[in-house]
């Protein structure tokens, strides 16, 4: 594709879309485990959830991490150094967001 | 810097330009395609259903002014806030923002046109003539009376037996048609006929926002498309996904609903945040403070958006672990809108803010905005939505965000870019009149909402009783309403006051720094700009004189047709002569079949239903006979040392990606096709159930080859263009794509599928249905295929026809396998 287009597109989304992947998994498995197909005796499988949130915490920091030369020079970074960094932040803020009621909610009901 | 184009100019060159796309007079301005005249027809029938939408919410108003009111019926009062709610929201405000996007954009880029005209026109009149014959139906007692998200089993066959329901799901399939044609349109514009210079990273924020808004379209609309199909067929064939007793569900149409219903939300919002962000730095005279943090944020909302769906359905019976997630994800959101606030104040804290009309929206709309996102927040937190679920605290909650954040940014817009029209501007003394209405109207009519709501109102209710408390409250609703509306009237009267002032220069009365301003007729600019800024009619001062003598790029038309220049997606640099259509009788047409055929259907008036749908589906064929041939020129010059080829082939045309987007939302469709099967397969605790079974896998396996043998036969096709046996190989693949899928319509009926038996059945039939409509599809486009190429229409210059059917062959090969592969699977996944 002209000028690496879909090359920059996933730099500049992929923190957003490990957000999105961990959200539909979390809430997929939760679902799934509270249906009549697949009852979960508990409520869903926290620990299986909590690992995937570390896993997407840990891929959002170091996506984060990456990016750590815009602090160097905020103001002269291109819009996609900007888009990898600042979508890494709000990723990692949402995940962590998204991922607090498995520390506070367990079971179905 | 030097520019690309010397002068003088050669003579009659700006005259042939205007003449090739001069807008037609008279009656035949309706068959006018350009995106100046479909814009403001889009626009004013936006605003036409606005103002009936909004007669409706007065006569409701009315209705509740005092306890025990008895001047609707309780059934009219349904179909008054069923069709309120309704018409607001999908006719009047995702086509407002999607009209102004098609009057504005072309504009904003530096483009001519759209990159689909006729697309757009057929868009527009479909919605037109669908919305308003919808509209009627509420003059004759059929107007919907469900709520405007239609909850079955309230809306299946045993609680609404009437019509009333299917013009429902059908007036709302015009909006359908629109919004995707208007998605495609925007996303292939944006990215891919921008004026040379402007990159990603230059883009106006209102582009960046309704690119935004376009991918959201894609991913959202499928999802209320395959709703309605659903609870269509559901109404028409007894096929109970939502009916519990036979293993249907209705929280399956809440998902489907909803999905796309919180999106929506900011597919409305993001436009005003796009047109907020483009016309504060001009009312400050200073640059937008964090440009990249707004678009990164605008980029986020996207994302976010998608994980709030279940937050409308928290007291529906949904597990607490994953309301906890959509309460942390509707909480998140807060976040990226946040950032966007924080930056326009900054910018108006930064600049000189002149308080003109355009200014005092603004103002009006981040208060209204605020307070409507913070009463978000707090519905966002479990416990209190449970408390206030279905109050009119909901209703102050979902205005506030509404008419917050999108109809005082769409009248600031109007204030602001109104004189484009005629050189006009709107009265200042009379815009703060009609702001003051508007504003104190707006707060007089839905604070106390909040209120009555907190002390337990429910919403919906057509009457109340007087010891209840909220008379005065609603009394106070009721004069605002009529103070705001008030305002609005005085708006039109001084709109149609000054659009029938005589036309004077536009210029640029804001002094804002966007391509918009510079001068431009039917044809756009006198020539396409290279763009070095950000802002650049502020960094290039000369840049509006060197245009209009034509000194930059294609200041004629070098084929004698309507053209624009295509870019590189993020560079911007020029890569052809994109050649457009010109204006056609053809669209309205088809769209007036469009119309007539569902409308027609749904009163069961079956002759003139298909002969409508015959009209649709002839003048769409004759309105694409026309396209793909082979332009005059193959390369054109374009600037004094740029020569372009004319037109490009497979990935770098519009059409190529037009069809992709198209593909992707049918995906999408089929995708919550899939969903469906998928959720009320987990309810079962037997799946097959039982009386229920998979097919043979035999008739699978043949079905499947077969697909695969299509699809070979399509790429055997395309390396033969030119050749005489291209026809016939188009032919062999849609003979085997067609038996594919009667075999494994045959196998399901050995395994006795019945659709109506139960929800499990219903959902393979809906996906076999699916597959179907594309087999037909093909039937339809393989022979026109053919028929091309023995016309001698299909040729290295004009082969996008071949290139896209070919793209949606395979297409139907990968969904028919999926769908095999998903019917099959998931019962053993649950064994």
């Amino acid at each position: 594709m002209h000028d690496r287009f879909f090359r920059q597109l996933l730099r500049g989304t992929l923190p957003l879309l490990v957000w999105g992947t961990h959200f539909v998994l979390c809430y997929l498995l939760a679902a799934a485990q509270c249906t009549p197909a697949v009852m979960r005796a508990g409520g869903p499988d926290r620990v299986l959830l909590g690992a995937a949130t570390a896993v997407a915490l840990l891929a959002c920091a170091w996506l984060l991490w990456r990016e750590r030369a815009i602090l160097r020079a905020a103001q002269e970074a291109p819009l996609l150094d900007w888009a990898a960094a600042l979508g890494a932040l709000l990723a990692l803020v949402a995940v962590a967001w998204t991922g607090l009621p498995l520390l506070l909610v367990s079971g179905c009901a | 810097m030097s520019l690309v184009n010397s002068l003088p100019r050669p003579d009659g060159e700006f005259e042939r330009l205007q003449e090739v796309w001069r807008t037609p007079t008279g009656w035949r301005f309706f068959k006018s395609v350009n995106n100046t005249s479909i814009g403001l027809l889009y626009i004013g029938t936006a605003l036409l259903f606005f103002l009936l939408a909004g007669i409706l919410a007065l006569v409701m108003r009315v209705q509740l002014a005092v306890p025990g009111n008895t001047l609707l019926s309780p059934g009219t009062y349904n179909q008054v806030f069923t069709m309120h709610g309704t018409v607001m929201m999908f006719l009047f405000a995702i086509p407002i923002v999607e009209a102004i996007a098609v009057y504005l954009l072309p504009n904003m880029l530096g483009a001519r046109d759209l990159p689909f005209p006729r697309l757009s026109a057929y868009a527009y009149w479909a919605y037109a003539f669908g919305g308003l014959a919808f509209f009627c139906t509420i003059f004759v007692g059929l107007a919907p009376d469900g709520g405007w998200f239609m909850y079955p089993p309230n809306t299946g066959n045993t609680y609404s037996p009437g019509l009333n329901a299917d013009f429902w799901l059908l007036g709302i399939g015009f909006i359908e048609i629109s919004a995707i044609a208007g998605a495609v349109e925007l996303i292939v514009g944006i990215l891919f006929t921008r004026a040379p210079g402007m990159t990603l990273r230059r883009m106006p924020v209102y582009a960046w926002a309704m690119l935004v808004v376009a991918v959201m379209i894609v991913f959202a609309f499928p999802a209320v498309i395959a709703g309605t199909a659903l609870l269509e067929m559901e109404r028409a064939f007894d096929w109970p996904f939502f009916i519990a007793e036979r293993g249907g569900d209705p929280i399956l149409w809440q998902h489907l609903f909803w999905f796309f219903g919180h999106p929506e939300v900011y597919i409305i919002f993001l436009p005003a945040a796009g047109m907020v962000s483009t016309m504060v730095p001009t009312i400050a005279a200073t640059p937008l403070v964090g440009r990249r943090a707004i678009i990164v944020a605008l980029v986020g909302v996207g994302f976010f958006s998608f994980g709030l769906w279940a937050h409308h359905m928290f007291t529906s019976g949904l597990g607490v672990l994953e309301m906890s997630f959509v309460s942390a994800a509707s909480m998140a959101v807060a976040i990226p809108t946040g950032i966007q606030v924080f930056a326009w104040i900054a910018t108006l804290w930064n600049g000189r803010v002149q308080m003109h009309s355009p200014s005092l929206f603004l103002m009006g709309f981040m208060f209204i905005f605020v307070l409507g996102g913070l009463t978000g927040v707090m519905v966002a937190v479990i416990p209190f939505d449970w408390q206030v679920h279905d109050t009119y605290f909901i209703v102050a909650h979902l205005h506030y965000v509404l008419i917050g954040g999108m109809v005082f940014p769409v009248f600031a817009a109007m204030y602001y870019w109104l004189p484009l029209v005629k050189g006009q501007r709107l009265s200042e003394r009379v815009a703060r009149w009609v702001f003051w209405l508007m504003f104190g109207g707006f707060n007089l009519a839905f604070f106390p909402m909040h209120i009555s709501g907190l002390y337990g109102m429910p919403r919906r209710v057509y009457t109340y009783d007087a010891q209840l408390g909220w008379d005065f409250l609603n009394l106070l609703s009721t004069i605002g309403a009529f103070v705001f509306a008030f305002g609005v009237l005085l708006f039109i009267v001084d709109a149609v006051r000054t659009l029938r002032r005589p036309e004077k220069e536009v210029g640029n009365p804001w002094n804002a720094p966007t391509l918009e301003w510079l001068t431009s007729e039917s044809y756009g600019n006198r020539s396409i700009p290279r763009i070095t800024s950000v802002n650049p009619l502020w960094d290039q001062p000369t840049l509006s004189q060197e245009v209009d003598r034509g000194q930059h790029y294609l200041p004629g038309t070098a084929t004698g047709l309507r053209e624009t220049i295509a870019t590189s997606p993020v560079a911007a640099e020029p890569r052809y002569l994109m050649v457009l259509p010109g204006d056609s009788w053809l669209p309205v047409i088809a769209a007036l079949g469009t119309a007539g055929f569902f409308l027609l259907l749904t009163v069961k008036a079956m002759l003139l239903a298909w002969i409508f749908g015959l009209m649709a589906v002839g003048g769409t064929i004759a309105w694409l006979w026309q396209s793909d041939r082979k332009p005059p020129l193959h390369e054109a010059r374009v600037a004094d040392d740029l020569v372009l080829p004319v037109n490009a082939k497979t990935m770098s045309s519009q059409s190529w990606w037009g069809t992709m987007v198209m593909l992707v939302v049918d995906a999408f469709i089929f995708a919550s096709f899939g969903y469906a099967y998928v959720h009320v397969s987990m309810r079962l605790m037997v799946c097959p159930p039982p009386g229920a079974a998979l097919p043979g896998l035999p008739w699978q396996l043949a079905s499947s080859g077969l697909l695969v043998a299509s699809s070979v036969l399509m790429l055997l096709a395309l390396r033969a263009l030119g050749k005489r046996r291209l026809p016939w190989l188009v032919l062999a693949a849609l003979a085997c794509t067609a038996a594919s899928f009667l075999l494994d319509l045959r196998g399901h009926q050995f395994a006795g599928l019945d659709p109506s038996a139960s929800a499990w059945g219903a959902a393979i039939g809906a996906l076999l249905g699916y597959q179907g409509l594309h087999v037909v599809v093909l039937a339809i486009a393989g022979p026109y295929l053919c028929l091309r190429a023995w016309r001698g229409h299909l040729g290295e210059h004009s082969r996008a026809t071949l290139d896209n059917v070919s793209l949606l062959w395979h297409y139907t090969t990968l969904q028919g396998l999926a769908g095999m592969a998903l019917v099959r699977i998931l019962p053993l996944l649950m064994e």
